[in-house]
């Protein structure tokens, strides 16, 4: 049945509307999708709400997207006037369908700045489009646009959390303000919505990341509450690399701040904010959270791959928590200071280690200094950790030890490969190369392309 | 050893997807078993599951021959019926699009089908005031269709009919203080674009015209213990950003400061079992990372370290016979980038019935050489 123009335009017309009234009938629609349904149907609406779920039944979608493409198009181009609440309902039936249309999101953006457009609208309707279009990068760049607004225009001192928070004696446990972290409870929520629909979802977790590192600047309870909230997450999505890569961020984040908290706490006048951190819980109280943070989230790494084995994700996440692990130590074992004075000649060693790129010969020395088998098993950690509890931090024998356990017990090849792959990343990897150094060495790995 | 009680996790359809897999709710534990389960997707494909390597098998009755005049076929008709609703939902990107269509047919000599002047006249129609230029008529300029409307107007030698001035202007104005570079105006910051905004300068002759050293500072602070880099300083590494901040380190003289090695592993390690390559641990393989790893891997000077023969049975694998062009993977429908990436992964291989491309650019060696560009590649 052939369509006069006029007849599409009606429709479109019609089901752009109410499209629009199923928004301002109900508020909380939480999900849109399209319902498969080939025949067209002019008499009756496309439009299908059922509880908080919008439907667009397949047939119109093909009118209705180039109809409201191009009529966006003709105003941007000056040669068809559309008025404010047109816009606002033309953009948003088009990003509905087509969320990837970076142009009608910038209309959007320009609305916003004019004030026509609520940004809570605009937060809603990304939300929105994500549960349809999870991966979309222009919808994430939005919101990134719309918040980072948000910030400029409602707080002049800009919403950044230790501003913000309410004021309490012991740095770890600052919590933001309310309306902060009702913000920012709603951006992990979103960012986890999206990331259970799509596996692995890039954008989602990066966006995450931005939000903690622009809405939520060092605040340790959040890093915190993350890294609990991840958990039984990550557990259940074990080929997740992103998601794991995001509680990487988290325990580098973490060991940066609680680094920090304790330089402060010995020098209380250096505090940043003027606040003074006089009584401060423990002596030393980071250098006991970090190795039990790190000590923990190897720990239930080795958790993952004994029950799970042959998950590449899980192998990438051991090497990266130990990378943190083995760098946080050389770090605070050199720099410290009057924290953590040498106690071992291996210690004393690995202080006296020059930071110059000289010949590759050095890098022999922190090997054998790091082979604590080599010194009947003593690593620095047990020697340096007199006050605390003893725990088995990792190290290099203690990985090499948990590799050859699992080539012994594991029945699957995956896991084989993956965990000789390691031993592999452990021997040339940290034991000659540290690439955080100024200039990277070009050293032969010692074993041959994989 | 330890197992846990686990739920069979039912075939997630179609390949490319576990969305339903994923969403399942907290409640449920998806979990693969481990015990070897080889199951069948919409289209066909074979997916291995619980061996835990996400991977395709390659069925007996692909592809093994390059296809070339069919795949010239398919883009030279491609787009031709404009109105289609699959046309409009691709026009925010469309100056990239004509990009991958006009270099893939350079690679095959098939240029000429092309309509130059429309393409020409349509290009030049889409630069902004600002200097920048967007992906069709009426959209909003960007850094990714400046860059590709750049290329786009190399391959034909007609760059002039723009106002380069203005790009040039453009581009800087983009440079952010900490040497990053946003996309457009409204200011999101990705290493993507540090690459575009070299890639066009350097194509424009006009490389002095940035704080160059900070945009390497920049693009140097996202490199990851990996090796890899990510979009943002502390992002996840990835395939896609990899090969834009090398290609950007060889653009800017500075593959020195690339961990070579380290870099070579992470990337070799893409490779899986049917011979694709993925973009990241535990995803599918598809084509265009042919593209994205296999580039990388050469301005690295480590592509002998993957296995190129079972690569090369990928790509071909994943051609249509019946329609032309290459998909993501085998059995899936085509494109015009996929098409571009496939037919490019194999000319980085060594297929001498396609001309030589460059792996900084992707675009024909000869046009390169003509505009006098040579990248510097580590060996």
């Amino acid at each position: 049945m052939a369509e006069s123009e006029e007849e599409v335009d009606v429709l479109v017309q019609r089901v752009v509307k109410d499209i629009n009234n199923a928004f301002k009938r109900n508020p909380n629609i939480d999900e849109i999708g399209l319902i498969p349904c080939p025949e067209v149907r002019y008499n009756r609406s496309p439009i299908v709400l059922v509880e908080n779920k919008l439907g667009v039944e397949s047939w119109c979608v093909k009118f209705l997207l180039p109809y409201v493409h191009n009529r966006l198009l003709l105003y941007r181009q000056r040669k068809q006037w559309l008025d404010r609440e047109a816009l606002v309902d033309i953009t948003c039936t088009l990003l509905l369908l087509n969320p990837d249309f970076t142009t009608a999101w910038n209309v959007r953006k320009e609305l916003l700045q004019c004030g026509v457009l609520n940004p809570e609208k605009d937060l809603y309707l990304v939300k929105l489009a994500l549960s349809k279009h999870p991966k979309s990068p222009e919808t994430w760049i939005h919101r990134r646009w719309v918040l980072q607004w948000l910030q400029k225009e409602c707080s002049p001192s800009g919403q950044e959390l230790k501003d913000q928070a309410e004021p309490r004696g012991d740095a770890v446990g600052r919590r933001p303000c309310e309306r902060l972290q009702r913000a920012l409870q709603e951006e992990m929520r979103v960012c986890a919505d999206a990331a259970g629909r799509y596996p692995s979802n890039y954008n989602a977790w990066s966006h995450r990341i931005w939000v903690l590192q622009n809405m939520a600047k060092g605040n340790l309870k959040v890093l915190h509450d993350e890294l609990s909230s991840t958990r039984l997450w990550v557990s259940m999505h074990l080929s997740d690399h992103s998601g794991f890569h995001y509680r990487q961020h988290l325990l580098k984040a973490l060991a940066r701040e609680l680094s920090q908290v304790g330089e402060t706490e010995l020098h209380p006048s250096k505090q940043p904010n003027g606040e003074s951190t006089a009584g401060a819980s423990d002596d030393n109280h980071h250098n006991d959270v970090i190795p039990q943070l790190f000590h923990e989230e190897m720990e239930l790494c080795t958790d993952l791959i004994e029950s799970f084995p042959g998950h590449e994700t899980l192998w990438c996440h051991r090497r990266h928590v130990f990378y943190l692990w083995h760098q946080w130590r050389r770090e605070h074992l050199q720099g410290a200071g009057s924290q953590s004075p040498p106690l071992t000649h291996t210690d004393v060693l690995l202080s006296e280690e020059p930071c110059d790129d000289s010949s590759t010969s050095q890098t022999m020395d922190v090997d054998c200094v790091l082979d604590g088998s080599k010194h009947g098993s003593y690593t620095q950690d047990t020697k340096r950790l007199k006050r605390g509890p003893l725990l088995p931090h990792p190290a290099l024998p203690s990985e090499h030890t948990f590799v050859s356990r699992i080539l012994t017990d594991c029945r699957s090849t995956e896991q084989n490969r993956f965990a000789i792959a390691y031993r592999k990343w452990l021997d040339s990897v940290i034991g000659f190369h540290d690439p955080y150094m100024q200039r990277p060495r070009h050293i032969t790995l010692i074993f041959l392309a994989p | 050893m330890r197992t846990r009680a686990a739920k069979t996790c039912h075939v997630a359809r179609p390949v490319s997807q576990f969305s339903t897999a994923y969403s399942l709710g907290s409640n449920e534990c998806v979990r693969l078993q481990f015990f070897s389960l080889l199951s069948e997707s919409d289209n066909g494909n074979l997916i291995l599951q619980g061996t835990q390597v996400k991977d395709v098998v390659i069925k007996p009755d692909a592809p093994y021959t390059l296809l070339l005049d069919k795949h010239a076929d398919y883009i030279a008709a491609y787009g031709s019926k404009k109105d289609d609703y699959e046309y409009t939902l691709s026009e925010y990107l469309r100056m990239s699009g004509i990009y991958w269509g006009l270099t893939v047919m350079d690679l095959m000599g098939q240029l000429s089908r092309m309509n130059r002047q429309e393409i020409i006249e349509f290009t030049k129609s889409c630069q902004h005031d600002c200097g920048g230029i967007s992906a069709s008529i009426g959209h909003d300029p960007h850094l990714l269709y400046t860059l590709s409307a750049v290329q786009t107007l190399s391959l034909y030698d007609s760059i002039n009919v723009i106002d380069v001035d203005k790009v040039v202007d453009y581009v800087k104005g983009l440079q952010q203080e900490d040497g990053s570079f946003a996309g457009d105006k409204w200011g999101e910051i990705d290493t993507r674009f540090s690459f575009c905004a070299v890639a066009t300068l350097a194509l424009l002759g006009q490389l002095d015209v940035i704080n160059m050293d900070k945009a390497v500072e920049f693009v140097l602070s996202c490199m990851n213990f990996d090796g890899g880099f990510g979009c943002k300083p502390g992002s996840e590494s990835h395939a896609g950003q990899i090969y834009c901040c090398t290609g950007f380190l060889s653009i800017t003289g500075q593959l020195h400061q690339v961990n070579a090695d380290l870099l070579g592993w992470w990337l070799c390690e893409r490779q899986l079992p049917s011979g694709g390559l993925n973009g990241r641990p535990e995803k599918l393989p598809d084509v265009c990372y042919s593209w994205w790893v296999l580039a990388s891997l050469k301005i690295i000077g480590r592509i002998h370290w993957i296995d190129k023969a079972k690569l090369r049975n990928f790509i071909l694998a994943c051609q249509d016979e019946e329609t032309g062009g290459f998909a993501d993977r085998p059995g899936d429908m085509v494109d015009p980038f996929h098409t571009l990436f496939g037919v490019a992964g194999l000319s980085l291989l060594g297929d001498e019935q396609i001309k030589p491309v460059n792996p900084v650019f992707c675009m024909p060696e000869d046009v390169l050489q003509r505009i006098g560009l040579q990248p510097d590649l580590l060996s």
